[in-house]
């Protein structure tokens, strides 16, 4: 695949855009092995935050990253019509699921997930104290707001959690993640509102010093 | 009319554009008359894109040179 060096060097992982991406894969697919390796880099991190988020363990992650990168070489040319970086996202997603699938997780109840509350007529209550919404747009995050989200996410039942990450963090579509879970879109609807709602209450809780 | 409730209920499919004419129009007008429900709507909106920084990932630099060696490893003489 690559030119054979005493020590392998990293290369430098730089977003690249979907042009990009696709001419890459075209060389890649017609046997270029450096585009497949700047491919790599471009999605290297997306693919082993995935893969750690899911299995949670940095080994895990590692394996899931290379099983990943390696399937995606042998299955290069079968890639027509698709982006490389939404497909190896998928695959690691697959990966890193079975992996966990046998897992006993302990699992929090779904009535444990936090939301807003309301009062005897449905009215929130409390109110809204800030409009935290523009911080979205914000280049860095509070570290320790940062800490927060992640402590949520790990309270979220695991159902929830995973359709969360695949959804609200990975960005995959309802139908990646029915064929990716096997579960229905109904379900996977349902438990991404109550786990957006539980994150959302997690960051207003931060916002207004809860 | 929609409660807050009945409002925040249907959030997703609302910014998904999955509700049915009659329930948008009842949603909206809970909305028009309800500036906590919008400031909710904009936080719930807002919180993926929140929590998508928040959780991102960097390939530490020691895997990603396992990575490179592991494809080299694999992959050469294919």
């Amino acid at each position: 695949m690559v030119q054979e060096t005493p020590q392998a060097t990293v290369p430098q992982a730089t977003p690249a855009t979907i042009e990009e991406e696709s001419d890459l894969l075209e060389r890649a697919q017609s046997g270029e092995d450096s585009a497949f390796e700047a491919l790599v880099a471009a999605t290297r991190d997306r693919v082993y935050g995935i893969a750690l988020r899911i299995t949670r363990s940095d080994a895990d992650a590692a394996e899931v990253t290379q099983e990943t990168f390696l399937s995606a070489y042998q299955h290069l040319r079968e890639l027509r019509g698709s982006i490389f970086s939404a497909w190896v996202q998928r695959i690691a997603a697959n990966q890193a699921l079975m992996r966990v699938r046998h897992r006993k997780v302990a699992q929090a109840a779904e009535t444990e997930l936090n939301g807003p509350t309301f009062n005897e007529r449905g009215s929130l209550d409390p109110y809204p104290a800030s409009d935290w919404s523009r911080r979205a747009d914000e280049k860095a995050l509070d570290a320790e707001l940062a800490k927060a989200i992640e402590k949520a996410a790990e309270a979220l039942p695991e159902d929830y959690r995973r359709v969360f990450l695949l959804r609200d963090v990975e960005g995959l579509s309802y139908e990646e993640i029915t064929e990716i879970t096997g579960d229905s879109l109904g379900a996977i609807r349902s438990r991404l509102h109550r786990a957006r709602l539980a994150m959302r209450q997690a960051i207003d809780n931060f916002y207004n010093g809860v | 009319m929609f409660s807050c409730k009945d409002s925040i209920e249907k959030l997703l499919d609302f910014l998904d554009g999955k509700v049915p004419p009659e329930i948008e129009r009842r949603l909206e007008e809970h909305l028009s008359a309800c500036p906590p429900c919008v400031a909710f709507l904009k936080t719930y909106r807002a919180t993926p894109g929140i929590c998508r920084k928040a959780l991102a990932k960097k390939m530490p630099a020691e895997v990603a040179s396992k990575l490179t060696e592991f494809l080299h490893q694999k992959l050469k003489g294919r």
